[in-house]
């Protein structure tokens, strides 16, 4: 499918046009050394061939070499993310038709460049060897013809009986979808769409409808607030969309040339990463979200000089932090912003009442184009879990949900399931919805398919395959088209829509294939936003009746939920940024990151305070058992400064039986726990009993300490402080001897702790860049992993109120490195251009290296990670290791790694520069964790360039060295913190 | 001791004690005989004075090991640091002498040992395939043997007297088998 | 050290004035008897004590050779270092057992130059004692390795890679150059020692494979006075070359550490603290050697009492200064104000590992002030289990220097424990089964006791009359 279209590239790709590179290679001679290589290959090759057992597979060079594919050059398509509903714009790298690696796609209004830790990932999911081959029936392997053939007949029979068929889906934010499951409605009067999000925000869905009579949710932007109040909102980790919001709460936490930046307070219960970056961290009960919300209207209210009408919840809420919140959040109506993960309705008008009194509404509360993800209705999805139960459905197709694993009461939905004449699932693998269904007509990776997406209404992007299909599948598109009796090709389809709907409102007056054209190379596609401002908005009366009576509401329950009994706890379950809801579970590489805040691996655990630690007699890593009426979990401890003492949690998304090996047994299933409340789903809930299980489970953590010991190692600053006091020059460390003469370039890097929020992309990025080896759960327990960048997490202060730092941390390619003096066979030096590089050809193992290397980032390859049956991950099967990258060696058993900077990627900029006859410009060259960080936070350069980013950001004020003293002279510099807490 | 008839070179005298071994050989040389050697089961003190044994000179060969050890390395070191191979190691300097001491040092020790050593076998012809001359299996026990040449004190019939007196166990003229 | 220590001495005077020979080996024993003594051990069955100790060491070899076998065939992971902890059991397995082998030397050489003539009985098996140890202790560097099949590269050979050479600046190399001049030095020492009473054996052995084989080790020996004095004279030389010698190769171990970046390594103190460290370890090692040697062969009236009882006072000695170098190293720690430093310390005495800390001081610096009593010193018994307890002691010291330094440093982040695994401690099972294979094949196939330097000393052979 792939092979007949003709592709884009993306703009990098297009300077170096085809032409140039032609002629270059023609004026490269081949030299003695190179013939010798290619010799050497062909006689390997031909040996190798010769005694291998296995089938003789020939290689087969290009005889019409394909005009876009060079050997042994990368060719980037633009496409969209589908790791969540976010719809992230990105650029696929290929290498010989093979994805390697994710980038994030700069030309994208809203993700703008940055992606996560998950969407770093799923390129490797695309290589998941636990992927279904083709479709199967009654879970036996069959031909699509087959398949086919047997749901046609029984649709046709359903459609005639006048049966009820239901699609039951995710969330879809490609507009072609929808309007192709739009036409299914309409052919089909019976037929009905249920979208079903696992991790439901049908409430602030519902109560944006009611206050906004919008179908969708508010567009926050961050960007554009002072003053941010996260009430329960993981919005830099895993709420809505967090590459986007990370972008823009990065962009207020510079200080902008007035010195103002943004203050955050987060209200919540368990510590989430975005709680570890807010200036002021309030830990709730979980069911004090409302009572929080309504503290802070009544303040608001009172300042707008407007009646609430509604009592003052008397729960123990910190009243000093909310009325300085309402404070700030006064001083900047219009430019502040409320956001609540509550998925109680009374809560999310209050919330979307505060943003109106506070004139946010139409500036960081976006509404006239609202965001399109998260479309879930808990209630319609109840009613037809209630229907399959009476047997009303007769045909179900399953796209993209897993409720048999996901579903609070799974058992009732499989159920459902037997009672449903046919059930077709889309899955790409037999998970535990599939394994139930009659057929399974596994969809393309998104990687191998055609799709558009619109998460937020009218920025558009496209996807496009970046590989044809590995495997025997079929989008599920093209299946529903088929099914419909049309064409099955969905590319048409997108592409008709596209001519039909979007063309048509496209101002810039171009053909629609120009735009078109456009819109696949850029990979993204957005109106012009319209030049007439839409008049403020102005709260009806409706509103205000609306708002007053949820503000009642909420008292009421504030008053209902108030003085739990003493050993009764509230839970409170949320999603981890790599694992999410679970989807990804079956990633290697999403398991082994490190959870930004706790630091744990592999599993999910039992999140508690240290005060109730102690009151249970509990320590990290004691198994407790977990009780509530309808259901019982078994889970290890992790004690946490800052959690709300009253309130335990529970990471979702874990626990999975059928995704595969990597995901099989690692945690603990906490869906089962979600309770249901005025027919939303609930995430948190009351009357928990917690006991010791007598036994214990240690917790595969990167970091075991996470107290700095009062060493100057993250080190900062306040505003004010900044602002007073003015740059002095730093005088440089004395050395011994004579700083030796460089070469040209003196690479490195500056990170501004600032900004950064610890959101692990970069760990994944570097991971899927350097062919970082998975060593899983047993060797990270024995302190092995082997991550090449980390996240290094502080915690200090009191317990209940603690401060956490984040600190990325890699190789610091210091000019005077510990590491390349004691090395006896001298494998590892420095490069002229100021790298600190490792041959792993010369390595003979040491380890000197990695114990005088006072940043301990290096890392040894303790057993042959690759093809190995005892790490049994993406490197031991050929399918997982296509995603290597061939420009990165994979290291053998006994050598010593680290960071190289992407030397891969240093080269490729220089190689660029010199064919353009041009010296090597400031930004050519990114390295991965650079690129994938959506707070632009890691910035890397010339640092012999006075001009470049990295010497200016080196030169500035909050600029410092870690370990400094020691005198190893680092590449790498870190930017102060600054802490913008209200003197309050 | 296979006893050759024909040409008996030697005059043995056998002696149980360092102390009259050491007079004999005075006695001998005050009477102007050259004292061909002496065999001892270990090194008699004194016994060098009265065999007018000079000072060894196997101290040269050390001092000749040695310097060529250190030279040597420190060339080598230099050779591979700063003209072959210079590496940014470290960003110390390519020439980092005092971090080539300890190697220098080592290989200096190495062969002024090895030197001595060679000098030794070399000059004392001690070699695993020479068959010893032994005066007599017990010199290497307990015995000590003086031995004349026999050309020398043919014509001296004072001189078996004279090694008697001097507390000779035993006297005899024999040939040292090879 | 005793008096005598402090009477100057030139290394080039081959023969000294003669002092009065006082009489260090028991009753007046004939140089026939020596020989015949020293000989039974060589021409007689081994006794039951012999063929048990045998055993159980071939029995501890063998583990030794299995757990390698199964961390180079498997990886290094088979052991529980981790990215903090890069050394642990291997590293201190190593200077444990060069520290063994330099009371070796000392006794052989430096004992020699000071004319201590109590050594001439213990020299022997003390040199023996070194090479063994030295040869346990390279096997560390080896198997501790990720590669060890390219340990090779780190000899400076020329090869056709370009010029590709070793690192000249890595404390590492220098140990490969130190331990192999110090092995290699020792052997020839040894040999050289062992020719004239292998001239002796052969003398006394009727003709046959066994006369064949000591004529050709004996190199053709006769016994000549001018042969001894340049004999006399090349032993001095060598040990005048192996005194520095011992001194820099643990001084050179010491710098593994002490060139390093790390608090607890980085210290100026380690060379003459290894170098103490090591010359204590070494006597403890040889007590408990010769305290069996002389029970199990009946070597009491060469080794006698007071052999025993000066190597207490020199054990004593270095404990005292291994003991004030422990305490140096806190005091800078404290008065240096550097807050890595600090904690380095502060965590060894009172941190998870503290508990191998307390045992070394106990061991090393506690137990052995027992040898200031004069009845302590004599007894045998007390000198033995001092003399283990020294060995353990010892052996801690390096495990707290090395994992005590490693597990804790600069950046809290990357703090880790480390935990031994049972391969670990396979191989250091194997290193003694190694150690004491050697030598008690070496007492049994070799003249323990240095005849000739006994004969000297002992100075009756005038007196015994032959018959």
């Amino acid at each position: 499918m792939a092979n007949d279209l003709t592709f884009w590239k993306n703009r990098v790709h297009v300077e170096t046009s085809r032409e140039d590179l032609e002629t270059n290679r023609a004026d490269l001679e081949t030299s003695r050394r190179d013939f010798l290589t290619r010799m050497g290959f062909v006689l390997a090759a031909s040996a190798l061939a010769g005694c291998s057992r296995g089938a003789v597979q020939k290689a087969i060079p290009f005889l019409i070499k394909p005009e876009e594919t060079m050997p042994g050059v990368a060719t980037w398509y633009a496409s969209t993310c589908g790791a969540c509903s976010a719809g992230c714009g990105l650029l696929v790298k290929t290498r010989d038709g093979r994805p390697i690696k994710i980038e994030g796609n700069t030309e994208s209004p809203l993700s703008g460049g940055g992606t996560c830790a998950s969407g770093q990932a799923t390129v490797l999911s695309l290589y998941d060897a636990e992927r279904l081959k083709g479709p199967t029936w009654l879970g036996v392997p069959v031909t699509w013809q087959d398949v086919d053939a047997r749901i046609e007949e029984r649709l046709r029979a359903a459609m005639a009986g006048r049966h009820n068929l239901v699609l039951l889906s995710g969330t879809i934010v490609s507009p072609s979808t929808r309007a192709l499951i739009a036409e299914w409605k309409a052919r089909v009067p019976t037929f009905r769409h249920v979208v079903y999000d696992a991790v439901s925000f049908s409430a602030l869905r519902r109560a944006t409808g009611a206050c906004f009579a919008i179908d969708g949710l508010p567009h926050y932007r961050f960007d554009r607030a002072t003053t941010i109040v996260g009430i329960e909102a993981d919005f830099l980790g895993t709420w809505l969309s967090p590459v986007e919001f990370t972008r823009q709460y990065a962009r207020r936490r510079r200080p902008d040339a007035a010195g103002v930046m943004s203050r955050h307070y987060q209200f919540e219960a368990g510590v989430s990463l975005t709680g570890t970056n807010a200036d002021h961290r309030v830990p709730i009960a979980a069911s004090q979200q409302g009572a929080v919300a309504l503290a802070i209207l009544r303040r608001v209210a009172i300042e707008a000089g407007v009646e609430t009408g509604a009592a003052e919840v008397d729960g123990a809420i910190d009243e000093g932090a909310v009325a300085s919140a309402a404070e700030d959040l006064w001083r900047h109506r219009g430019a502040s912003l409320v956001v609540s993960g509550s998925q109680d309705t009374a809560t999310q008008i209050v919330v979307h009442a505060i943003n109106a009194l506070l004139g946010n509404i139409g500036t960081t509360v976006d509404i006239e184009s609202p965001s399109l993800q998260k479309q879930g209705d808990d209630r319609s999805l109840a009613q037809l879990v209630d229907e399959m139960q009476r047997g009303d459905i007769h045909g179900l197709m399953l796209y993209g949900v897993n409720p048999a694993y996901d579903f609070p009461d799974a058992a009732r939905f499989a159920r459902g399931m037997e009672s449903v004449a046919l059930t077709i699932s889309f899955a790409d693998r037999l998970d535990e919805t599939a394994s139930l269904a009659h057929a399974v007509c596994p969809d393309h990776h998104f990687l191998e398919a055609w799709n558009d997406a619109e998460a937020v209404t009218a920025s558009f992007s496209l996807a496009q395959p970046a590989i044809a299909p590995l495997l025997d599948t079929r989008a599920a598109q093209d299946s529903l088209l088929k099914w419909l009796g049309k064409e099955p090709d969905f590319y048409a389809y997108v592409r008709e829509f596209w001519r039909t709907h979007i063309h048509p409102t496209d101002a810039r007056g171009r053909t629609f294939d120009e735009l078109w054209d456009h819109a696949l190379h850029d990979g993204v596609y957005y109106r012009d936003v319209p030049a007439a401002k839409t008049p403020p908005f102005r709260p009806s009366r409706a509103f205000t009746a609306a708002w007053q009576s949820a503000a009642h509401e909420v008292a009421g329950q504030g008053r209902s939920s108030a003085a739990p009994a003493a050993d009764r706890y509230e839970l409170h379950l949320y999603e981890t940024v790599a694992i999410r809801d679970g989807r990804h579970a079956n990633n290697p590489w999403l398991q082994e990151l490190p959870d930004p805040v706790t630091k744990i691996t592999w599993g999910n655990y039992l999140v508690l305070a240290p005060s109730l630690a102690r009151r249970l007699g509990v320590e990290s890593g004691d198994v407790v058992r977990m009780g509530v009426p309808d259901a019982q979990i078994e889970l290890p401890a992790y004690v946490q400064p800052g959690q709300s003492p009253g309130t335990v949690s529970i990471a979702l998304g874990y626990g999975r039986q059928h995704a595969g090996k990597v995901a099989y047994g690692v945690g603990a299933n906490a869906f089962p726990l979600v309770t249901s409340f005025d027919g939303e789903r609930q995430y948190h809930r009351g009357g928990v009993v917690l006991q010791k299980a007598g036994r214990s489970e240690p917790l595969a953590t990167t970091q075991a300490h996470h107290s700095m010991e009062g060493r100057p190692i993250v080190r900062t600053t306040t505003l004010s402080a900044l602002l007073s006091e003015e740059t002095e020059a730093r005088p440089e460390a004395a050395s011994l001897w004579a700083d030796r003469e460089g070469g040209p370039h003196r690479w490195g890097l500056a990170i501004d702790l600032n900004s950064c929020t610890g959101c692990s992309a970069c760990v994944t990025a570097c991971q899927a860049e350097n062919n970082v080896p998975v060593v899983g759960r047993d060797e990270v327990l024995r302190g092995r992993e082997m991550h090449w960048i980390r996240i290094d997490a502080y915690t200090g202060g009191s317990e209940d109120h603690p401060e956490t730092l984040v600190q990325p941390m890699m190789c610091q390619h210091c000019q005077n490195a510990p590491c390349e003096t004691v090395c006896p066979v001298a494998a590892t030096t420095h490069s002229s251009d100021g790298l600190n590089q490792q041959v792993y050809n010369r390595c003979i193992g040491t380890r000197y290296c990695e114990n005088n290397c006072p940043y301990k980032v290096r890392r040894f390859n303790w057993f042959r990670y690759a093809q190995n049956e005892a790490f049994d991950f993406n490197m031991n099967n050929p399918v997982g290791r296509m995603v290597l990258n061939p420009d990165v060696t994979v290291r053998s058993r006994g050598v010593m790694e680290k960071c190289s900077m992407c030397i891969q990627r240093v080269q490729d900029g220089k190689l660029l520069a010199k064919q353009e006859g041009r010296p090597v410009a400031d930004g050519d060259i990114k390295t991965a964790c650079q690129q994938v960080c959506p707070a632009d936070s890691i910035v890397f350069g010339d640092l012999n360039d006075p001009e470049s980013r990295v010497a200016r950001m080196r030169a500035g004020q909050r600029h410092y060295l870690v370990l400094d003293e020691i005198g190893t002279k680092p590449n790498v510099g870190y930017l102060m913190k600054i802490k913008n807490r209200s003197e309050a | 001791m296979s006893e050759n008839a024909f040409a008996p070179e030697f005059l043995v005298a056998m002696f149980d004690d360092q102390r009259r071994l050491v007079g004999a050989v005075n006695a001998v040389r005050a009477r102007g005989l050259r004292v061909h050697d002496v065999y001892a089961p270990y090194p008699v003190h004194r016994l060098d004075e009265a065999m007018g044994i000079r000072r060894s000179r196997l101290p040269l060969a050390t001092l000749a090991g040695g310097v060529l050890g250190l030279v040597s390395a420190l060339a080598f070191e230099l050779y591979v640091s700063v003209y072959d191979w210079p590496l940014n190691v470290g960003g110390k300097p390519d020439n980092s002498m005092l971090a080539f001491i300890p190697v220098a040092f080592e290989l200096t020790i190495l062969s002024a040992g090895l030197a001595t050593v060679a000098a030794l076998l070399l000059r004392c012809r001690l070699f695993p395939t020479i068959r010893p001359r032994v005066v007599g299996r017990s010199v290497t026990d307990d015995q000590f043997a003086l031995v004349l040449r026999w050309r020398h004190t043919a014509f001296d019939p004072q001189v078996e007297r004279l090694l008697y007196e001097h507390g000779a166990r035993d006297v005899s003229r024999k040939a040292i088998e090879r | 050290m005793t008096p005598s220590a402090l009477a100057p001495v030139s290394p080039q005077k081959p023969r000294p004035a003669p002092r009065p020979v006082q009489p260090w080996i028991a009753a007046d024993v004939s140089a026939r008897r020596i020989t015949d003594e020293v000989m039974h051990p060589l021409i007689s069955r081994p006794g039951a004590a012999w063929l048990a100790s045998f055993a159980l060491a071939v029995l501890a070899l063998a583990v030794g050779v299995a757990s390698v076998a199964y961390e180079v065939a498997t990886g290094v992971g088979v052991w529980g270092l981790n990215k903090t902890v890069g050394w642990a059991f291997d590293i201190t397995n190593f200077v444990f057992w060069i520290g063994i082998g330099h009371a070796g030397t000392l006794i052989s050489a430096i004992l020699l130059l000071l004319r201590q003539q109590w050594r001439t009985s213990i020299s022997r098996s003390a040199e023996a004692m070194t090479i063994f140890a030295v040869l346990c202790a390279a096997v560390f560097p080896l198997i501790h390795m990720g590669r060890p099949w390219l340990a090779f590269w780190v000899i400076p050979y020329p090869n056709s890679r370009g010029p590709l050479w070793v690192n000249f600046r890595s404390p590492l190399l220098w140990d490969v150059f130190a331990i192999n001049t110090y092995l290699t030095i020792s052997l020839v020492f040894w040999y050289l020692g062992m020719i004239p009473d292998f001239a002796t054996l052969r003398d006394r052995t009727a003709a046959g494979s066994r006369r064949l084989v000591y004529s050709l080790l004996s190199f053709g020996w006769n016994g000549s006075a001018r042969t001894w004095s340049r004999y006399e004279t090349a032993t001095t030389i060598l040990a005048g070359l192996a005194t520095p010698l011992v001194i820099s190769v643990h001084t050179i171990v010491s710098m593994d550490f002490a060139t390093s970046v790390l608090p607890g390594w980085h210290s100026t103190v380690f060379p003459p603290y290894f170098v103490a460290g090591a010359v204590f370890s070494g006597f403890g090692m040889v007590l408990t050697l010769l305290i069996i040697t002389r029970t199990v062969m009946h070597l009491e009236h060469y080794i006698s009492i007071r052999h025993l009882e000066v190597m207490a006072k020199v054990m004593l000695l270095t404990g005292s200064i291994v003991g004030l170098a422990y305490a140096l190293e806190f005091f800078n720690a404290w008065y240096g104000g550097n807050v890595y430093e600090r904690y380095a310390f502060v965590n060894r005495a009172s941190g998870p590992y503290a508990w191998c800390f307390w045992i070394m001081v106990l061991c090393n610096v506690l137990a052995p002030q027992l040898l200031w009593i004069r009845r302590v010193r004599r007894s045998v018994a007390a000198l033995f289990l001092l003399s283990i307890m020294v060995n353990i002691g010892m052996w801690f010291e390096r495990f707290v220097i090395i994992v005590t330094s490693l597990h804790r440093s600069y950046l809290p982040s990357s703090w880790t424990m480390y935990r031994p695994t049972i391969i670990e401690v396979g191989t250091l099972v194997g290193s003694f089964g190694l150690f004491f294979t050697c030598f008690l094949a070496f007492i049994r196939v070799l003249p323990m006791i240095a005849m000739w330097e006994v004969k000297a000393v002992t100075g009756h052979a005038s007196e015994t009359t032959h018959e």
